[in-house]
């Protein structure tokens, strides 16, 4: 399969903040990848330095397998944060200027138009539009001349449910026709019902990253406990699959990134000389699941 | 390039604002210029009551004079800031919209970006130029008919040092713009510089008349008035019998250009730095 994008170890902080941290991912052509993060957890920051708004302190990336440029820029779709248009030109004139300078025609201007529901009103302002209007009319220019990539960051934050199911809608018309997408959300929900390819960031540092279904699928928790606990909180972190741990009354739970087998454990902290006086499997929800990973715990 | 100025002109083409700030220009540009033999005359009237002799009517519109006298009153601060303004409100609206954010997200590289806001300053400053040039024109063939034969070859010089203040002043203006990325508080800035803190300069250290370079000269806002410094009044020069400019003097115009040079090259530098 052919790479569309690979990210390399690339950083970026601000002053002590450290929003994006050692980032490596690959994205092929016509995935749907996810970026999945809470509030925070640098996916802006991560996409700026992909659209070279901001320059990473570390690390590199590569678009279409060559040295990121305008010209690779020119065949993404991007809608970063918030909607950016004059205020005071109309939908039309506003797609203009986006398709002069990706060295495209006018000619699927009404046809963005048309599927993002603005037709009717691309003579207006921008300044007129509702809040879902303008969200709309930015994945309408992020579609302008048949992007290779879509890059959508939060593209159904703050929208009613009736916006969502619009956004949704053309990503998912978007995805059918081969585009490769890329899209940031703090939603899991969203990412699973999109994507299948996801990196889940917390901090700036990424989890884990892989399959929709496998990174995000149910997977057992453990409860351990032994006499030695540092002894066995240390020996775990080595168990492949680790992702980590709470700590509750002599007793530890332990999440993985995928499915384990209990006999495995054992057999594992055994060696390790770690006598287990307690071992049971927990299953939990998805978004329990989710928020666990997330938590602050090391 | 062309294709830069088509991105530009889309911006501007049906933007109120623009259109308004550039039509009250003109207003105060022709007006500064239509009434300026009135008002030196009025004065004139008004001194000639005090005075055994009167001084005679002034006239400052016919050929070669009308050159330099027309790049003086177009080159005053108050009519010479409606073109900054309009330059920064340009400018900073790409930052107020995060414009500039989505022009570089959708395949425009920083310096195309610099590089087109600079076309648009330098065509302003042309086509500003070619219009006076033409008003100056006609002012003159109005009041004197063609009474020279370089009546024309008179006025390039003149018109040359107009276009080179109009151009540095909007570099000044967008490069206030750039760095301070906020509408209100560059226009407030630029326009405080401009006609307060440089005047106030000025009255300290304001130098007689045989010795006039003094800090103020070289300040960025003075350099670019300078250079038509005065307006070709010969009577003036005759009863002060001082040896005012009758030229545009090629020293005084690199010091704006070395500013403006200074501007767009630490624009150009921060753009390539900071994020966006
Ligand atoms: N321009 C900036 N200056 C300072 N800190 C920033 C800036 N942009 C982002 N950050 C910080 O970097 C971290 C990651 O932010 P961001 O990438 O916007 O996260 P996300 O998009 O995942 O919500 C946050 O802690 C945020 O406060
Ligand atoms: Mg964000």
């Amino acid at each position: 399969m052919e790479t569309i994008l690979n990210v390399d170890k690339i950083s970026k902080s601000f002053g002590r903040i450290k929003a994006v941290n050692q980032l490596s991912f690959e994205v092929m052509k016509g995935q749907v990848f996810g970026i999945l993060g809470p509030n925070g957890s640098g996916k802006t920051t991560t996409l700026s330095m992909l659209l070279d708004l901001i320059p990473p302190d570390n690390g590199q990336f590569s678009w279409f397998q060559q040295l990121p440029s305008k010209e690779s820029r020119k065949r993404i779709g991007s809608v970063i944060e918030s909607p950016n248009f004059f205020p005071y030109l109309d939908a039309v004139t506003n797609l203009k200027i986006v398709a002069d300078i990706k060295d495209k025609p006018y000619d699927d201007i009404d046809e963005v138009l048309q599927l993002a529901g603005l037709y009717e009103r691309r003579f207006s302002k921008f300044k007129t539009f509702s809040f879902g209007m303008r969200q709309r009319l930015a994945v309408a220019s992020a579609l302008l001349g048949k992007p290779e990539v879509l890059i959508l960051d939060e593209p159904t934050n703050g929208l009613d449910p009736q916006g969502i199911a619009q956004i949704r809608e053309i990503i998912a018309l978007v995805a059918s026709r081969g585009t490769t997408i890329l899209l940031a959300s703090h939603l899991l929900d969203e990412v699973q019902k999109i994507c299948s390819y996801v990196v889940v960031l917390r901090k700036g540092i990424m989890l884990f990253s892989g399959n929709v279904k496998e990174v995000l699928a149910v997977s057992d928790s453990v409860e351990l406990s032994a006499s030695d606990m540092p002894g066995l909180t240390a020996a775990i972190r080595e168990f492949p699959g680790f992702i980590s741990f709470n700590e509750a009354e002599g007793l530890i739970q332990v999440h993985f990134s995928m499915t384990v087998n209990t006999s495995e454990i054992n057999a594992f902290l055994y060696q390790k000389g770690i006598l287990l006086s307690h071992l049971a499997e927990k299953k939990r929800s998805l978004e329990q699941h989710f928020l666990e990973l997330l938590q602050d715990t090391p | 390039m062309i294709k830069l100025l088509k991105i530009e002109f889309k911006k501007i083409r049906t933007y109120k604002v623009f259109w308004i700030l550039a039509g009250l220009y003109f207003v105060f540009l022709a007006a500064g210029i239509l009434l300026a033999e009135f008002m030196i005359n009025h004065t004139v009237n008004n001194i000639n009551q005090r005075m055994p002799i009167p001084f005679p009517h002034v006239a400052i519109y016919y050929f070669p004079d009308v050159w330099q006298n027309v790049a003086f009153f177009a080159s005053i601060r108050y009519v010479l800031i409606f073109p900054a303004i309009i330059m920064i409100i340009l400018i900073t609206n790409e930052f107020t919209y995060k414009t500039i954010r989505q022009n570089v997200i959708n395949g425009m590289s920083k310096t195309e970006f610099l590089v087109s806001k600079l076309m648009i300053i330098l065509l302003t400053a042309l086509i500003i130029t070619v219009i006076l040039t033409a008003g100056a024109f006609f002012i003159g063939l109005s009041h004197s008919g063609f009474n020279e034969v370089d009546f024309f070859t008179k006025g390039i010089p003149f018109m040359t040092g107009f276009f080179l203040s109009l151009l540095c002043y909007m570099i000044y203006a967008f490069f206030c713009g750039f760095i301070l990325r906020n509408t209100g508080m560059a226009i407030a800035i630029f326009t405080l510089y401009s006609l307060i803190i440089e005047p106030v300069i000025y009255f300290f250290f304001r130098a007689p008349f045989m010795f006039k370079n003094t800090i103020y000269t070289y300040l960025p806002v003075n350099s670019v008035i300078r250079l038509t410094e005065y307006p070709a009044i010969p009577m003036l020069k005759k009863m002060m019998g001082l040896n005012l400019q009758d030229h545009v003097s090629f020293i005084a115009c690199l010091i704006p250009l070395a500013y403006a040079s200074v501007m767009t090259a630490i624009v150009f530098w921060v753009m390539k730095r900071k994020d966006l």
